[in-house]
């Protein structure tokens, strides 16, 4: 067997070695695509108060090493800044606070560029189409309300990621929009969950293989050797027909029927490991292929339905994939296989019939997707990647679809209403463990900060007054717990229910505490809850940017006395 | 110099007592890693340990004062950091305080001059040292208010975690893995030990697993890493921690696999000579193999190897095979064929050779030298090819070989947020302490008499910390909680009482004295003392009772304790005495047992029942739910295992040989 040896190709060629090796501990988690998304990032951190958090959540990005980042933010560096802003020294005192936070940020990773943007915020967001650049933005509380909805008004329309957070005391939240439709088809499911090798639905090469491997078994005509090499896949498919057979051609399904089908494995050997690699895969291996509804559903969506030249590349899949199940009954092949006892060259052929048969799965998907093209036309630039077809075949039974929701703007004078989620948000009220009761803190935090703010240009103008910054933080309190209390009762009337004492009193007393702390705490950050924000939000950028893993959706909140973290969809 | 205000939002936030404590505090930080840096930012930035020691005074007079010879010093504040390594390129994704600069410079002494940039009157003290050092005793841990455990290994930690015990300090541990952490707060007599849930030791290998019969690419791997390698690159005595003989092995092939290995010793001479590649290669890929494979017996149900020869795959290859292999070893996430494997292997000798005979004389294994990495991966390729087990690429090999586990910086970052986070809960309860009562005695800190039972009034376990969990791969459980469980009555580790005994550095007392002086202080009838070394007295072993004190604490490296265990039938539980040798005190006893009062509880009998029925140990949190909260934990313990297995690329048995246990998460 001569082999010549076979051109060597330049090393991956995303990722040359030495940044493989300084990033190797995260490249195991989102690989080199993950790691390419990342760098062709570009995040624009919009900062108006003294707060860190969006400092340090930057932190968790260059670390990694994000393309670009841009602080907005126009302030100076103040004392108080040098006693709270890690990335702040001596020197920095009565420089641009943004420039001189990108400087100390940039040491981090040379690989990363920064940018600071010095301009009054209220000046700089009148101009057209400010935020293109940029592919995420972040936005820490306390801001100026109008602007603040002026910013998501633009992020939907360019669908741009935007997170908007909060960090006072021990409290912490972030909110985030995502575009209205956000696929992600790397999910990360725990690989014991993936294993898909459709033993109930065999196909002829498989079923050839087994009798290949299985001939002779029952006759005792296998050498011991042989016998104990048996792919336990091959075991389980072997002892499948026997099934059928005595079965009415019908295949075990419920639980005893899988117990028994169990036994009847166990009576070809007691003591082989291969049969005991196959009675261990019983219950995990025998299910049909059939997908989730959460996964129909999105093969179902209306994106995947009416497709035109523009449509993105995962809903001409989808369209395609969706296709491909109403023709077979069945998702594509992921076509891995797990380990097990086997000759290396029977385990190599097992491989090569499920890639392979993944792999003509695959090319029919595509072959569907050419002929998407083709009937609307689309432009060849756009032409989908035959590599993103396989990607999405491979993690088919595990694609997710998050609806991004704008989120919820508290303004000077307009109530707060929840529309389509008031009855979900009213249902969380009356939940113990529910941080809905922290939501609507900040909410009312903010609605103070709406009402007593006033743009600093105009005549005796206060810029974003905190509650509890001031002198009278009891006056503060009583303030901000009468917005809360109010919101409470708007929604239960808008969510049309009625919570009754002493449930009611008890959520009022829980809002009014939250209130009570985050009062108390006069807007200022504690540095360890800051840093653990900038940490979450960091993750959730990263899921939303490497399109991997399920991302946050659309609220999470953070309590430090009870060190937990609670979610909500608003 | 005019500082900022930096109590602004700490004061309003913490109050003013818990501030003033969390000012005037000494923190000890174990490791400057991943956690370690985040740590030491959060208490730079929250104020830890930053009073100058002028306007201080007050924190002193609670320390220890039993005894004439524990010095009653002011604690100064301030935070001591220890840490052994130096840092590494793959650091600097998530160990933000280094820069490329500062690469193969101790991680301690980076740490601290980059934190203190950030506010040079912080009082950091660096060690670049192993906390295993005898300068670290219990006297030393006696010094800090709390301890920080960011740690990458499980050694380490079980030895802080049995310090802290001796010295009855609170101890915050905490590690991650990828997406997940954890955080666990300890005190002696209050919560459970790091070692009250026993951790899974590293699994060893069967040496005939290893080196006759492998199954599974693991074994190739351990195979080329911990005896290919160490046989021609390390010392030549080293023997490894994850091969041993068991039971399972037969004597007769472990003598032969000790004349093959005294083969190989040759081989190793032949080290700069040009043949060196062929005549390793055909020593354990043509001659050990044919030698297997002649022993019938072993194939009669496995599939024999097949050997290979240098000479014929050679003869396949029609390039320069140094430099093909050079560039096939930056293909590191393809796998390799038969051929390839052997130009990487020829290469990486070459390469070995070169360093080995140019003042490296001896080489370690080590993930990250790319060079020991690629013989590592070819050489157990080329086994797994010999024995028909599936080759992988080298990027597989790397994380198998190296028990890699991967890091991120935002774990890091959230994990130490909740250890500082946990740490203010502790400081309040130590603050409320401090002005309601005196400190109880230190080692009566016993299950029995928690602080809550003996002022009458339930208070949360540690001003409310809690065992936190991170989980940000999960978006509806990211950080959660389970209340801590007080110790477990029999655990090894903090069940004892423990105390310190002080010898004089030139007294003549001897191990007499000490039994004399323990019979006479906690009544013993009959009982042992055992060291680290075994047992040195017991009613039945008089031989060591004229032996010096002084011998047996300076034979122990580094701490040494002394366990006296009652042998009697109604038994106390054990007394532990870590020993210090003092230079003289005028006037004091040439031996003493500190504290002068010891009074040992009884042993909690086996029936779990009676366990139940003990008073005023069970945890007055009425949240807490012992059945719901042991499940919780075990399902954040299934996660946790579920995120190292898969982690391992999915291979179970992979999983094994990790060092480490359940909560000892790790990030180096």
């Amino acid at each position: 067997m001569a082999t010549a040896p076979q051109d060597v190709p330049p090393p991956l060629k995303d990722i040359p070695t030495a940044k493989e090796k300084k990033y190797d501990r995260q490249l195991r988690l989102w690989g080199a695509s993950g790691q390419v998304a990342l760098e062709e990032t570009h995040i624009l951190l919009v900062n108006s108060g003294p707060g860190v958090t969006g400092v340090e959540t930057l932190k968790n990005l260059v670390l990694p090493g994000v393309g670009h980042f841009t602080i907005l933010d126009s302030a100076v560096v103040s004392e108080a800044d040098l006693g709270v802003n890690f990335f702040l020294e001596d020197a920095s005192l009565g420089k641009f606070r943004a420039a001189e936070t990108v400087r100390l940020l940039m040491e981090l990773n040379p690989g990363v560029e920064g940018h600071a943007i010095t301009e009054p915020l209220e000046t700089f967001i009148t101009q057209d189409n400010v935020f293109a650049p940029y592919s995420l933005i972040l936005a820490a509380a306390p801001i100026d309300p109008t602007i603040l909805a002026q910013i998501q008004s633009q992020a939907r329309t360019l669908q741009i990621p935007t997170f908007y957070f909060h960090c006072v005391g021990y409290f912490s939240c972030f909110s985030v929009l995502l575009p209205p439709a956000f696929p992600i088809v790397d999910t990360h499911p725990d690989p014991t969950a993936t294993t898909d090798l459709r033993l109930l639905a065999p196909w002829p090469a498989l079923m050839q293989f087994t009798k290949e491997k299985t001939g002779g078994l029952e006759e005792g005509k296998l050498n011991a050797q042989d016998k104990a090499h048996i792919p336990w896949v091959c075991l389980l498919l072997h002892y499948l027909e026997q099934w059928k057979e005595q079965h009415d051609g019908k295949l075990p399904a419920s639980y005893a029927e899988k117990t028994e089908f169990r036994k009847l494995v166990r009576s070809g050997d007691p003591h082989e490991e291969n049969w005991d690699e196959a009675c261990a895969a019983v219950l995990k291996s025998l299910n049909p292929p059939t997908p989730s509804s959460s996964v129909r559903e999105i093969l179902e969506a209306p994106e995947a339905r009416d497709i035109n030249t523009t449509t993105p590349a995962f809903w001409l899949i989808a369209n395609a994939v969706q296709h491909f199940y109403t023709e077979h009954k069945q998702l594509p092949l992921p076509g891995a296989v797990p380990d097990m006892k086997a000759q290396s060259a029977d385990y190599i052929k097992l491989q090569n019939i499920y890639k392979s048969k993944a792999r003509e799965d695959a090319a029919e998907v595509l072959a569907h997707v050419r002929k998407l093209e083709q009937s609307i036309d689309r432009s060849p630039d756009l032409a989908v990647e035959d590599k993103e077809v396989e990607n999405f075949c491979k993690g088919a039974a595990h694609i997710h679809l998050v609806r991004g929701r704008p989120f919820q703007i508290a303004q000077a004078g307009e109530a707060i209403m929840f529309g389509d989620r008031a009855k979900a948000m009213a249902m969380e009220l009356t939940m113990p463990e529910s941080l809905i009761g922290l939501y609507i803190a900040f909410l009312a935090w903010d609605t103070f900060v709406a009402t007593h703010s006033s743009p600093a240009h105009e005549a005796g103008g206060q810029a974003l007054k905190v509650p509890g910054s001031g002198e009278d933080w009891e006056a503060d309190t009583e303030k901000v717990t009468g917005i809360a209390h109010t919101v409470v009762d708007n929604l239960i009337k808008e969510a049309g229910t009625l919570i009754e004492d002493p449930e009611y009193a008890e959520l009022k007393q829980k809002v009014s505490e939250f209130v009570q702390e985050l009062v108390r705490a006069g807007g200022g950050e504690l540095h360890n809850i800051a840093s653990l924000t900038g940490g979450l939000v960091a993750q959730e950028v990263i899921k939303a940017v490497t399109r991997q893993y399920v991302p946050v959706d659309n609220w999470c909140g953070f309590d430090g006395v009870g060190s937990r973290t609670g979610v909500l969809r608003l | 110099m005019q500082r900022r205000d930096r109590d602004s939002g700490i004061l309003q936030s913490l109050g003013k007592p818990l501030t003033k404590r969390v000012k005037e505090s000494r923190v000890l930080l174990v490791g400057a890693g991943g956690i370690g840096c985040e740590v030491l930012k959060n208490l730079v930035c929250c104020g830890f340990g930053t009073l100058p020691q002028a306007q201080h005074g007050l924190n002193g007079a609670t320390a220890e004062t039993q005894s004439g010879h524990t010095a009653v010093m002011p604690r100064q504040p301030g935070i001591v950091v220890i840490d052994l390594d130096t840092i590494d390129l793959s650091n600097l994704n998530r160990q933000f305080l280094f820069r490329k600069q500062h690469i193969k410079k101790p991680k301690a002494f980076v740490a601290k001059e980059t934190a203190s940039q950030f506010n040079p009157s912080v009082n950091i003290e660096a060690h670049h040292a192993s906390v295993f050092d005898r300068q670290y005793n219990v006297e030393f841990f006696e010094g800090f208010d709390l301890v920080f455990n960011a740690l990458d290994n499980l050694a380490a930690r079980r030895h802080v975690n049995k310090m802290c015990l001796a010295a009855d300090v609170p101890l915050i541990e905490s590690g991650t893995t990828g997406f997940n952490g954890q955080v666990q707060a300890i005190k002696k007599g209050v919560t459970e030990c790091y070692d009250c849930n026993p951790k899974p030791v590293q699994k060893s290998f069967p040496i005939c697993t290893i080196r006759s019969t492998p199954s599974q690419p693991i074994h190739c791997i351990v195979w080329a890493r911990s005896y290919l390698f160490p046989e021609l690159f390390g010392t030549s005595e080293e023997d490894s921690t994850d091969v041993g003989v068991t039971e399972a092995d037969s004597a007769e092939e472990v003598a032969k696999l000790k004349v093959e290995a005294e083969a190989l010793k040759n081989v190793r001479r032949m080290m700069g000579k040009s043949e060196f590649a062929q005549e390793v290669f055909d020593k354990v890929f043509h001659d050990d193999i044919e030698r297997l494979r002649s022993m019938s017996e072993m194939w009669q149900s496995r599939k024999p190897p097949q050997s290979l020869r240098y000479d014929a795959l050679k003869a396949e290859i029609d390039a320069d095979i140094i430099k093909h292999g050079q560039a096939l070893a930056t293909r590191d996430q393809t796998t390799w064929s038969l051929h390839d494997n052997l130009a990487v292997l020829c290469y990486s000798l070459d390469v070995l050779s070169s360093r080995a005979q140019t003042g490296e004389p001896v080489i370690e294994f080590d993930k990250d030298d790319k060079d020991t990495l690629d013989f590592v991966a070819s050489a157990a390729n080329l086994r797994s090819h010999v024995f028909g087990i599936p080759l992988h690429s080298e990027w597989e090999i790397k994380q198998m070989a190296g028990n890699i586990i991967p890091a991120i910086a935002t774990s890091n970052a959230l994990t130490a947020s909740l250890c500082v986070m946990e740490a203010f809960k502790i400081m309040r309860s130590q603050a409320q302490a401090q002005n309601g009562l005196s400190k109880p005695n230190a080692n009566n800190n016993h299950p029995t008499t928690t602080q809550s039972s003996m002022i009458g009034k339930p208070e949360p376990t540690l001003g409310g910390a809690k065992m936190v969990f991170l989980n940000s791969r999960s978006t509806e459980r990211m950080v959660t909680t389970q209340g801590l469980v007080p110790p477990r009555p029999d655990c090894p580790v903090c069940s004892p009482v423990y105390a310190k005994l002080a010898v004089s550095a030139n007294t003549n007392a001897t191990l007499q004295d000490l039994v004399l002086l323990l019979q006479q202080r906690v009544g013993y009838d009959e009982f042992s003392i055992t060291t680290d070394a075994g047992v040195i007295y017991d009613p039945d072993l008089e031989d060591n009772l004229p032996k010096q004190l002084t011998e047996y604490a300076s034979a122990a490296q580094g701490n040494s304790f002394v366990t006296v265990t009652d042998e009697s039938d109604l038994p106390k539980v054990d007394l532990v005495l870590s020993m210090m040798v003092q230079s003289t005190t005028d006037g004091a006893d040439s031996l003493q047992v500190i504290p002068e009062q010891i009074s040992l509880p009884l042993k909690p009998q086996k029936a779990p029942e009676v366990d139940g029925d003990l008073d005023g140990d069970a945890d007055p949190e009425p949240v807490l739910l012992p059945n719901a909260g042991a499940k919780r934990k075990r399902d954040a313990e299934e996660e946790v295992e579920g995120a190292k297995k898969r982690a391992k690329a999915g291979k179970a048995e992979v999983l094994e040989v990790d060092d480490d246990g359940v909560i000892t998460l790790d990030d180096d």
